[in-house]
């Protein structure tokens, strides 16, 4: 694989600090729905630009710089209060870990669920977000508590996208993390740890984002609308299917 | 730093003066209820809620929605509410169209959020503007006034730190706070730890300084806390090197002490009360003060603080200077990290300071003050609009001018500050109005009939429904005294080496009453009390835990499945496997000086044949008199050398002085534990001049000196309840938090004794020699009567022992009925045998959060003759003392009830009162959540303050107040002199009436009027007569 052909997957699966590129049109995008469709389309396009390149191996180094980028976003992410630039963030740090999964020859239609699989719940979490900006004017942690009480059910929406965001157990990013890791493991052990380490991150930034954002006294604000059960029900919805689809990816039902 | 002793004295004494404020807090194993704003109740009720809402960034009193639905359920009087709006109102001028008690009205009954806002950027003309739905345009703020409003915010009332964590986001107030736990936790501790922390006698400071200065954990963590720590330095000079290096003027000192004593107000409560508690065993042995807590807490900030010294300013002066050079970005600062900032440009305003450069800085700040200025003005129309339509005046509004709107919104702002105030007024006059039209003054015939039984209650709230339902079942009379029966006793029990005190914790017992048995006890170990204690042992080493759960986990699951399962009679089951204690009597009569000789000579020759037993192997056939004879004697020091043992065991010399030392040192048997033991035998017992006194005080303050029936019961009361570390909550707090059983124990001993109704009766108490006092349990759990010492019930008694019985069960089971559906999750009917089973579950079911309502809904205090609300169902809401002032002319009896009864019963009151306005600060929260620490309070979760107060479970229901929290409304029934003169000459309650903490009302029965006192002035009505039932306004469901 050329070099040009590795810069141009690099921007779309992002290596640091080619990541930046990504980041900076996210924060640039206003609109929720356009955020959701950049998040689901953009390591799709990755994957196909890696699928037409001519094949070749993917460099020890651009693995590892792969790695350590998604470690560092998601060390970065911790301290952010900003949802959407949380979702940026997570998401940088998840689809560099695709990086390990392509040098180790793995299906590009199986990356392209993994990819998705990250990409479903942040997508989600953008329209979250987005409902939470509508109803308090920005989508952001610790400046207003409580909405598990005063809206129970945007505060569930958030709390149940939020932990499929950060990869929690039965969510398809889970299974792609572990698919990672155990391709890794033989050859690069130190690499799985990373990635292990990288999810710790996530798990912890995800907890800190919601302790700011559903717990705690709520403030006294104009009476606000929950989400209806309609929305509600989507994410519910869209989460179980995530739920069913990740147990049925590539790798894990075999 | 050396300090001279004025002024290690002067930081002592500021440390003192700062902890006034925080309240008391009592290990949990005798729980306390106490005011949380007790240090302040020398202030009137309205400044000392002000002030502890500043101290304890609290609540003190519901939030309007709260009112709002009291409102709705009928329970505030809406009178009381227009005469408050009223009185408000009459201090002001005026609002040009606007209908200001309409207004205020409409705010307090019909708008649930505050109608003014902001932080105070929108001008009126900018509100004005925003009314019309203009563009808002204006000046920012110049440096003068936001460097001013950032100093008040930030300088003049916070320790450093939190001064810092508003303009960096830094943490540090939340860091300290657990580093400051995680010490209390270790140097506290009361046995819950297996490795204790080292050093803890030499007290809490040198303690903690020594492990500090060695901790890799602190060292890890980048706080070279050695470099603070010095080794000759004591506390005080600590905290002066800390205060002098942090700059804080020290004038300020006492203030800056106080804010950080209230940061974990429970643990510096613990130690303030803990370090004046003498009698406590383990304040005795580990030592410690507030003084040692501050010099902790100021050590660990600045260690914390200088962290952070490369970064930004984290001393006073530096703080000042930034403010003053670098006014603009410390206000967003402050806006980004105090969590004020406008949503919508928070992310901006954190990403611009995080870059730093001060020309963006500035530019953010023009447009985020333009910004917010306008946000602030539009909100504040917007809740102008709501409130303006909600009093019909919309056009009233549209029309003011910016001043008559500035005026407007003055008003409204000062209503709200003192809004509460009314609210409750309201409340209390509706509680007023009800208990006025139930009671029934005046004496009440006299019919000469001798009752079958009279019961002595304790005056706590929970026993008025079980006194009106045994007056109800048959020929009862029931009195309401203090649970602790006017006895302080010391008690030291059956097997148990420590005292415990009966009686309030005001008092200090002067007697003590020790319990012996009477039957065989039985010696043997039981197999499973042996296995308990290995488990124990298992379970707190090092390693072996790992292997023990392996091994024996599942056994407990076992455990878990009977408990959950099936309570009743699992419980019962493992209590059959347990030891039964024996039958016990009480050792409650002086000894002379040869008899208390004799007891001790018999309890070491006891215990130096049960040594030769253990040390020895041998049985008790083996062990001769003489031998323990001379054993004893040569312990003692009153002879060498113990032949005998030595001829009968054939030990060496060397062996033989070996067990000689050991009887004096592990068996105490030496000359001074004789010393102490005499001591402590001199406090044993009562004088008989000393259980007379006892006696006829206790029965003429109750006024029952005559017309004595067959049967007096004394009934202590206490709870029963599984897993609930607030079961002490729940026991007498006129016994120290203990059941009550003991002290009435003690009572009736005394008066069943011929000598002392021998000298009552000069004093003109006949009690006839056919009255029998009994002692008897009242379980508030369950509601169950139990008479003990039936074994001493004379045999003239016994055929009339199965009335008492069923009258008392009928009792009991009546009482469950009532109470029982307030317990269920849906109110419903239940039968009184349905009632009395579902009791008995609640008290052993360990998942119950709620195994009854204890104290909550407390509201009266009612001293005077029962026949004053006999015939009125107070619901479990009054403390009951009997009183009957026509035998107490000099009102000396009356000034005791006050002194004690009433000052608990205050105590109680507010603790309720404040748990329920604000259940996260003053309360404890939920129980849910709770974790014992160091086996004297809770935590909630892993680490957190010591959780004081009620928990939710006590005063809330389904997140609603279920204690309607009003002051103490009192009722004395005297006439008005005789009573307003013993309120005068107990200074406490005249200050607590004065600064109006409790409610005071005088029934007179001899000018048959009440007079109120109400906003420093008595006013006097005539009695309603009638019980006005007080219809629901509306129905809400509760």
């Amino acid at each position: 694989m050329g070099t040009p052909g590795l810069w141009s997957v690099a921007i779309f699966l992002p290596l640091f600090p080619l990541s930046v590129i990504f980041n900076a049109l996210f924060a640039r995008v206003g609109n929720a729905p356009m955020r959701a469709i950049i998040l689901l389309a953009w390591p799709q396009v990755g994957l196909v630009l890696f699928g037409i390149l001519p094949p070749g191996r993917v460099a020890g180094g651009v693995v590892a710089l792969a790695v350590l980028g998604s470690l560092l976003y998601a060390f970065r992410a911790i301290a952010l209060r900003d949802v959407d630039r949380w979702t940026g963030y997570i998401a940088t740090s998840a689809w560099a870990l695709l990086w390990p999964a392509l040098a180790h020859h793995a299906a590009i239609d199986t990356l392209r669920l993994y990819a998705l699989g990250f990409s479903v719940p942040l997508a989600l979490l953008v329209l979250v977000a987005d409902a939470l900006k509508r109803r308090f004017g920005a989508a952001y942690a610790g400046l207003y508590g409580g909405t598990v009480r005063m809206l129970p059910r945007l505060a569930g929406a958030t709390a149940l996208v939020v932990l499929a965001a950060v990869a929690v157990p039965l969510f398809p990013g889970f299974f792609a993390l572990v698919a990672v890791m155990v391709t890794t493991i033989p050859e690069q052990p130190w690499l799985a740890v990373c990635v292990g380490l990288t999810w710790l991150l996530w798990t912890w930034g995800g907890i800190r984002l919601l302790q700011g954002l559903i717990v705690g006294p709520g403030e006294a604000v104009a009476p606000v609308a929950d989400l209806s059960r309609v929305e509600f029900g989507f994410y519910v919805l869209t989460l179980a299917l995530l739920i069913a689809g990740a147990l049925r990816l590539p790798g894990v039902t075999a | 730093m050396s300090l001279r002793l004025g002024q290690t004295l002067k930081i002592r004494a500021m440390a003192y003066v700062a902890g006034e404020p925080i309240p008391f807090f009592w290990p949990m194993r005798s729980f306390i209820h106490h005011n949380p704003l007790h240090g302040l109740e020398h202030h009137p009720f309205p400044e000392a809620v002000a002030r502890g809402e500043r101290l304890f960034q609290a609540r003190g009193f519901l939030p309007r929605s709260g009112y709002q639905r009291y409102l709705r359920l009928g329970k505030v009087d809406r009178a009381a509410l227009g005469a408050g709006v009223e009185a408000f109102l009459a201090q002001r001028e005026a609002v040009a169209g606007i209908d200001l008690p309409k207004w205020i009205l409409a705010l307090m009954t019909r708008m649930d959020r505050p109608v003014v806002a902001g932080s105070g950027l929108a001008r009126e003309a900018d509100v004005v503007v925003a009314l019309r739905g203009g563009p808002i345009r204006g000046t920012v703020p110049g440096a003068d006034h936001v460097r001013a409003r950032l100093r008040e915010e930030l300088l003049d009332s916070r320790p450093v730190y939190e001064a810092v964590d508003l303009l960096f986001g830094t943490g540090v107030g939340a860091e300290l706070d657990e580093l400051v736990i995680k010490s209390c936790l270790d140097f506290f501790d009361e046995g819950q730890s297996v490795w204790s922390m080292p050093g803890r006698e030499r007290g809490f400071f040198a303690a903690w300084r020594e492990i500090a200065r060695r901790s890799g954990r602190l060292y890890l963590r980048g706080l070279h806390i050695g470099r603070i720590l010095r080794d000759e330095e004591g506390p005080e000079a600590v905290i002066v090197r800390v205060m002098e290096t942090l700059g804080v003027g020290e004038g300020r000192w006492t203030t800056y002490f106080t804010r950080e004593l209230a940061r974990l107000h429970g643990w510096a409560g613990f130690i303030r009360w803990r370090s004046g508690a003498r009698h406590y065993y383990w304040a005795q042995r580990y030592p410690a003060d507030l003084v040692d807590f501050l010099a902790v807490r100021l050590a660990l900030g600045l260690a914390l603080l200088g962290e952070r010294a490369r970064t930004g300013p984290t001393t006073e002066p530096e703080l000042e200077r930034f403010i003053e050079d670098r006014w603009r970005e410390a206000y967003l600062r402050h806006e980004l990290f105090s969590g004020a900032v406008l949503p919508a440009m928070a992310a901006r305003v954190e990403r611009t300071l995080a870059a730093g450069r001060p020309a963006r800085i500035e530019r953010l700040y023009e447009e985020y003050v333009a910004a917010k200025r306008a946000e602030e003005a539009r909100d504040q129309a917007e809740r102008l609009q709501v409130l303006a339509a909600m009093s019909d005046g919309q056009e009233a509004l549209s029309r003011l001018s910016a001043e008559d709107l500035g005026r407007l919104v003055g008003i409204l702002r000062d209503f709200e500050r003192g809004e509460g105030m009314i609210w409750l007024n309201a409340m209390e006059n509706r509680a007023v109005e009800r208990l006025l039209g139930g009671i029934r003054p005046g004496a009440p015939p006299a019919d000469g009939k001798r009752p079958f039984a009279q019961a002595l209650f304790c005056i706590d709230t929970r026993s008025e429904r079980i006194r009106r339902h045994l007056e109800g079942v048959g020929d009862y009379e029931t009195y309401g005294i203090a649970g602790f029966f006017g006895v302080p006793v010391s008690f030291m029990e059956l097997g148990k080496g420590s005292e415990v005190h009966l009686c309030p914790v005001l008092l200090t017992p002067k007697n003590l009453v020790m319990e012996i048995a009477v039957a065989q006890g039985n010696d043997d170990v039981t197999a499973l009390t042996v296995l308990e204690k290995a488990f124990h042992e298992l379970k707190e080493s090092v390693l072996s835990p790992f292997v023990t759960v392996e091994a024996i986990g599942l056994l407990f699951g076992f455990d878990m499945v009977g408990k959950t399962l099936l309570p009743e009679r699992y419980n019962r089951w493992r209590k059959r496997l347990h030891q039964r204690k024996p039958r016990t009597h009480l050792l409650l009569d002086k000894l002379s000086r040869e008899q208390a000789d004799s007891v001790i000579r018999a309890v070491q020759r006891a215990v130096i044949a049960k040594a030769i037993a253990q040390e020895f192997g041998l049985e008790a056939e083996q062990i001769h008199d003489a031998v323990v004879r001379e054993l004893r004697e040569v312990a003692m020091g009153h002879a060498q050398g113990a032949p005998k043992l030595a001829a009968m065991l054939g030990l060496d010399a060397t062996s033989e002085q070996a067990f000689i030392g050991r009887l004096r040192t592990v068996y105490r048997i030496n000359p001074s534990v004789v010393r102490l033991q005499m001591e402590r035998l001199g406090r044993l017992g009562f004088s008989l001049d000393e259980q007379v006194v006892f006696v006829a005080q206790a029965l003429k303050a109750i006024g029952l000196t005559e017309n004595f029936s067959r049967f007096v019961l004394l009934v202590g009361h206490g709870s029963t309840s599984e897993n609930n570390p607030y079961e002490s909550a729940l026991d007498c707090g006129a016994c120290g938090g203990n059941q009550g059983l003991v002290n009435a124990r003690v009572l009736a001993q005394m008066a069943n004794k011929p000598a002392v109704r021998r000298r009552l009766r000069e004093q003109g108490i006949d009690i006839p020699e056919d009255t029998w006092f009994f002692p008897a349990l009242h379980d508030t759990t369950t509601d169950e009567l139990r008479l003990f010492d039936l074994d001493r019930v004379p045999a003239s008694h016994v055929v009339y022992m199965d009335r008492l019985r069923k009258g008392l069960l009928a009792a009991s089971r009546l009482c469950t009925q009532e109470r029982m559906p307030t317990l269920l999750p849906s109110p419903a009917s239940l039968s009184p045998a349905a009632a009395s089973r579902y009791a008995a579950r609640n008290a052993l079911d360990w998942s119950q959060v709620r195994p009854e309502w204890g104290l909550a809904g407390n509201a009266y205090f009612i001293i005077g003759r029962r026949a004053l609300t006999q015939s009125f169902a107070l619901e479990g809401r009054a403390f009951l003392h009997s009183y009957d002032y026509r035998i107490d002319p000099k009102r000396r009896l009356l000034e005791t009830i006050l002194t004690g009864p009433l000052v608990v019963g205050q105590w109680i009151n507010m603790e309720h009162y404040f748990s329920t306005v604000d259940n996260e600060r003053f309360g404890s929260g939920s129980k849910a959540y709770h974790n014992v620490a160091g086996r004297f309070g809770v935590m909630t979760g892993n680490l957190s303050d010591l959780r004081t107060g009620l928990p939710a479970q006590t005063v809330l229901d389904r997140g609603f107040p279920y204690h309607e929290p009003l002051r103490l409304i009192t009722v004395i029934e005297a006439p008005f002199d005789h009573a307003w003169r013993a309120v005068e000459e107990v200074s406490v309650v005249k200050y607590l009436v004065r600064n109006g903490w409790i409610r005071l009302l005088i029934v007179d029965p001899e000018r048959h009027c009440v007079d109120v006192y109400e906003d420093a002035a008595w006013s006097r009505r005539p009695f309603p007569g009638t019980v006005q039932s007080q219809p629901a306004e509306e129905s809400v469901p509760s």
